[in-house]
């Protein structure tokens, strides 16, 4: 290895040591790494441009406009205690409640976000019960995780994934959500083996219970009706084209003939006419909504690719994409590496650097083997993986930080038996399903 | 603080920012705080009533329902009316009008102890001749919780304001008081 591969590796080492740390801000710690190669020259300027994925950043930029619009007028909330209000008092109603509606909104939204909004409710509920909330809460990051990971946009992974390798919304839609609906009812059927005896309420507490959230009225929860109005809608019309962005331009020359029947719509396009219009639409303070996109976290997602794209430009993904091949026999096995790999490296290392490292790595397989079954290897891996400890994914470190700061303790060890299970038992589910459609 | 803890912490605080703040600004709005969701223990509830107090709303009877307590329907006529009338009528004209509303007063009790009965409250009744402000300021003291129709003392022309002796009386009772 040149002194310039050592240097992209030490960088990248380096630079991940410091993001698992986290005593440098993650977004600080990326941009040095890239500051680090960029000053070196091991990534010129134009390589630079062609490493940052513009598609995952473009659509995450979207999606946070859209989701920091319809914040605003209520609308977690009112999903909030509508789910409690549907519980009717019951608490394995409340976690299976919970645990879907978490699944569904981080399958369309981002899971922070999803569960920054949720958990205030759910720890309120659980404190209404006089319960142990750690059952719910625990069982709220899994079904974040496992919801995020059944669609394009659910999980920072796959916007990624799909960014770079060109997959479709539908794609996801076809080869991960059943696998995700499997592993939902496989997680809430292990939650209640686990926890199901420590969820007795008597009827006294359940009558206080139903009464008093039945007090709560999800309808003054909505700020800005509205905009409340405007957001569901836009929502749905995102989704919508979500749906077809592959295949807009055969729709549209229906209506439009000059509109190209080819003509297809990237994610992050998508994504970036739903905020205009919602932006459009709802009359927004655009300077207020763009102070609340989370900046750190693109200039983060942008480091990254630099730090990755030093080790694609010395070589060193070629290298071990090389040795990869050489070893595995066929693609079956290449899924049963990757996945694994993936899925145990995410618990570690957090799944956002994670794939981006592997990205380019499947790219290289791609010389020697049919890479398509190897994305969603990489998908089901690094964001079920994300489970396996308290810090593998983003909204287990939320979680879990709230439960702190309202003094519920969940150790890293507490959450790493009941993770590492729920890994396992997910991701093995999960392999076994794309093995069979790929595998054999 | 273990290390786990700081670095959840660190991350934390990376990943949200300042938005959980804002979030919880947010549901304070609407849920109710640890103290707020303490019932106090309230076992006789007093209820006012009189001429312009017709009936006692479902809503109410739901809210007092949570507290398993005795109530005490007091049904006060205005001292300061009969003074009147026995100043302007004579004393036989008085004692009719205060027949009249006594036997008003006790169908309204009776009314409204078995419609309380029916909800399974044990029920006291009181009439009396007295002050519909200082009186009831007086017995609050013996009761945990007042509660208190929004027209209780007030002309029957009045809709939707609360009426000024139901407010004084909510400024001078230190029991906590329901209006309804």
């Amino acid at each position: 290895m040149d002194t310039v591969a050592l240097i992209a590796v030490a960088v990248f080492l380096f630079t991940y040591a410091l993001i698992i740390d986290e005593r440098i801000h993650r977004a600080v710690a990326a941009m040095l790494g890239a500051a680090i190669v960029v000053f070196l020259g091991v990534v010129p300027w134009e390589a630079l441009l062609e490493h940052v994925d513009f598609g995952t950043i473009f659509l995450l930029l979207g999606m946070m406009i859209i989701v920091n619009t319809a914040r605003g007028s209520g609308l977690f909330e009112f999903i909030a205690i509508r789910t409690a209000k549907l519980a009717n008092g019951s608490p394995i109603r409340v976690l299976v409640l919970f645990a879907l509606v978490t699944a569904v909104v981080s399958a369309f939204l981002d899971n922070v976000t999803t569960v920054l909004l949720l958990t205030p409710m759910l720890l309120y509920v659980a404190r209404v019960m006089k319960l142990n909330p750690v059952p719910f809460l625990v069982t709220e990051i899994f079904a974040s995780n496992i919801g995020g990971a059944a669609t394009l946009i659910g999980d920072p992974p796959n916007i990624m994934i799909a960014s770079s390798a060109g997959l479709t919304f539908n794609e996801f839609l076809i080869h991960l959500a059943p696998i995700m609906v499997v592993d939902m009812a496989i997680l809430l059927l292990m939650m209640y083996l686990i926890y199901g005896r420590s969820m007795k309420v008597n009827a006294d507490e359940r009558r206080e219970m139903v009464r008093t959230l039945n007090n709560l009225d999800e309808r003054a929860a909505i700020t800005d009706r509205a905009l409340f109005r405007k957001s569901v809608t836009v929502i749905a019309f995102v989704v919508l084209l979500f749906f077809i962005h592959d295949r807009i331009g055969e729709i549209l020359h229906i209506f439009l003939p000059f509109v190209d029947p080819a003509m297809g719509l990237e994610p992050a396009e998508v994504a970036l006419i739903g905020a205009a219009i919602l932006l459009f639409w709802s009359r927004q303070s655009p300077e207020e909504i763009f102070e609340k996109i989370e900046w750190p976290a693109l200039f983060f997602f942008g480091g990254l690719f630099v730090i990755v794209g030093a080790l694609v430009e010395t070589g060193v993904i070629a290298s071990i994409a090389a040795v990869m091949v050489e070893n595995v026999g066929s693609t079956g096995e290449a899924m049963f590496i990757v996945t694994w790999f993936a899925a145990i490296a995410s618990a570690i290392v957090d799944n956002i650097p994670l794939t981006a490292a592997m990205i380019p790595l499947i790219h290289d397989l791609g010389a020697t083997m049919d890479v398509y079954p190897l994305w969603w290897s990489l998908a089901l891996g690094a964001c079920l993986g994300g489970n396996g400890t308290a810090i593998g994914a983003s909204a287990n470190v939320v979680v879990i930080g709230i439960a702190e700061r309202e003094g519920i303790g969940i150790t890293f060890i507490d959450f790493l038996k009941v993770g590492m299970l729920v890994l396992f038992v997910t991701v093995g589910v999960g392999f076994g399903m794309l093995w069979l459609t790929f595998g054999m | 603080m273990g290390y786990s803890s700081s670095l959840i912490q660190r991350k934390f605080k990376d990943i949200v920012g300042r938005r959980y703040e804002a979030v919880l600004k947010d549901y304070s709005e609407f849920l109710l705080t640890d103290e707020e969701m303490l019932v106090p223990e309230v076992r006789s509830i007093l209820i006012p009533l009189d001429l312009f107090v017709h009936d006692i709303t479902d809503e109410a009877i739901e809210v007092l329902s949570a507290y398993n307590a005795t109530i005490t329907l007091a049904y006060i006529t205005d001292a300061g009316v009969i003074e009147l009338l026995e100043q302007a009528l004579n004393h036989a004209s008085t004692e009719e009008f205060r027949a009249k509303k006594e036997e008003y007063g006790r169908e309204l009790l009776d009314r409204t102890t078995a419609k309380l009965k029916g909800h399974g409250f044990p029920v006291q009744t009181r009439m009396f001749i007295g002050h519909k402000g200082d009186d009831v300021v007086r017995m609050a003291k013996n009761h945990d919780m007042v509660a208190l129709c929004r027209r209780y003392a007030d002309g029957e022309s009045t809709d939707v304001s609360v009426s000024p002796i139901v407010l004084r009386i909510c400024q001078r009772v230190e029991t906590p008081a329901l209006i309804y």
